[in-house]
């Protein structure tokens, strides 16, 4: 379809499939820029290897000269953690990691324990340092895949003409040209609940169906408590840049969610468990019945 | 008790029959139910919640669920109240064809964030089948790959041995 004049690079990261699409191929300079861009950041905020900074973090605590993003996505944490009334927490990699969703994708449940609530007073981070007071597993999956696509955009831009599409699955973000999106129904992948027309901006979403395991859990965790959300069963969000729609679709899982998207500027779409769709009040979307 | 999230491929649209069932009941555990049948005995859902099967069809060579439509009620306690809903799917060789939710859920909470900030709430959307669109591409969860994917199937072959 649309891929006629285009071409499309994909490859594997972060756990997940990448898809990089533009209208023509990209250097292999550039590629390789893309590639050392992405492993540096799984090097520095990948719970999932042993090697990584918050792993290092996660087992000795202290300070550690702070990555590039850290400022951005930690900032951003708060004003999360604030309108979802302590639901999102970047130290909610231990009771992820507890339920199952460890390093090693052990996936058996050990319980739920709740993230410790004082994590802006354990957590301290500037541009040269992060710091942790005692050792804690952080997890910036709230928002850090989106960071990690707006990063990439911004790599590529310079040397792509016309359109170009980061799509990391579930984030992707759009320049240059629209791009028609399916909302994937959380309960049928052969199904979309809508349609969404993205024009230089960025798409995330986020569903409990593919990173789940045992017995009703899935990767979407209420710090508050260690348990996992049965409210909503998928969000979507539009926003100028990917980490801002990430951090709002993960925030839509949760009361203050649609607050802090209506500060945020962000269009959004979800689905709750119980079959119902809810969108914002400026949303642009096409949503079928 | 049954599953709330989707499972394996081939148990796919049956675990996502059981995803909308098993939250009426999981989000309570006051599950009531009308009768007790096996759904289709796949594994995906025990059925220590009884499921009520009416309307069964013929079901096709590869579907793995009894086509039919399937009931279960449960509630769940908000901080005001404690809601009923009843859930129905219809399912039509492995395809959820329709979902229909009903209650009243009194949902003061929710009425007061509909008017601020939500624009507008649709009852049980079904969608249209993704081929029947036009997009390009296609917004959910994001795939799992490798280490995931391979610690899953370890554990599923291990729970069938």
């Amino acid at each position: 379809m649309t891929g006629v004049t285009e071409t499309r690079w994909e490859f594997s990261a972060i756990g997940t499939s990448w898809q990089i699409q533009t209208s023509s191929p990209l250097p292999a300079a550039i590629r390789d820029a893309v590639a050392a861009l992405i492993e540096a950041f799984d090097r520095d905020w990948s719970r999932f290897r042993a090697d990584s900074l918050v792993a290092t973090l996660a087992r000795d605590g202290g300070a550690v000269a702070a990555p590039p993003d850290t400022a951005a996505m930690l900032d951003a944490y708060v004003e999360l953690s604030v309108a979802t009334a302590g639901a999102v927490n970047p130290l909610v990699g231990d009771a992820l990691a507890r339920r199952g969703y460890d390093a090693g994708y052990g996936f058996i449940d050990h319980g739920a324990r709740a993230s410790p609530r004082d994590w802006t007073a354990r957590l301290d981070w500037s541009e040269e340092t992060l710091r942790l007071s005692s050792p804690a597993l952080i997890d910036v999956g709230a928002l850090g895949k989106g960071r990690l696509v707006d990063r990439v955009l911004a790599e590529i831009a310079p040397w792509a003409d016309g359109r170009i599409v980061v799509d990391a699955s579930g984030d992707l973000a759009v320049r240059g040209g629209p791009e028609r999106v399916g909302l994937e129904h959380p309960y049928d992948p052969r199904r979309a609940i809508g349609v969404w027309e993205v024009t230089d901006a960025a798409l995330c979403a986020s569903a409990t169906n593919r990173r789940a395991w045992g017995d009703g859990l899935h990767h979407v965790l209420d710090a508050r408590t260690g348990q996992p959300v049965r409210t909503v069963a998928a969000t979507w969000a539009l926003a100028a840049d990917a980490m801002t729609a990430d951090a709002a679709a993960t925030a839509l899982f949760f009361e203050g969610g649609p607050e802090l998207a209506h500060r945020w500027d962000v269009q959004w779409v979800r689905m709750t468990t119980d079959g119902r769709v809810e969108w914002s009040p400026d949303c642009k979307a096409e949503l079928f019945s | 008790m049954i599953r709330t999230t989707a499972v394996p491929r081939q148990l796919r649209v049956g675990a996502a029959a059981a995803s909308v069932l098993g939250i009426a009941v999981l989000a309570g555990c006051a599950g009531t139910t009308t009768s007790t049948t096996d759904d289709a005995g796949s594994g995906a859902s025990s059925t220590d919640q009884a499921v009520d099967a009416t309307d069964s069809g013929s079901s096709s060579g590869s579907a793995t669920y009894t086509d039919g439509t399937y009931t279960a009620d449960g509630s769940y306690a908000t901080p005001e109240s404690v809601e009923t809903i009843s859930v129905t799917v219809t399912l039509a060789d492995d395809v959820i064809t329709a979902v229909e939710v009903t209650g009243n859920p009194t949902k003061t909470e929710s009425e007061q964030y509909q008017s601020q900030f939500i624009g507008g709430i649709q009852d049980a959307v079904v969608g249209q089948d993704i081929d029947e669109i036009s997009v390009s591409r296609v917004a959910g969860s994001s795939l799992t790959s490798g280490g995931f994917n391979e610690a899953i199937d370890a554990i599923k072959a291990e729970a069938a041995a």
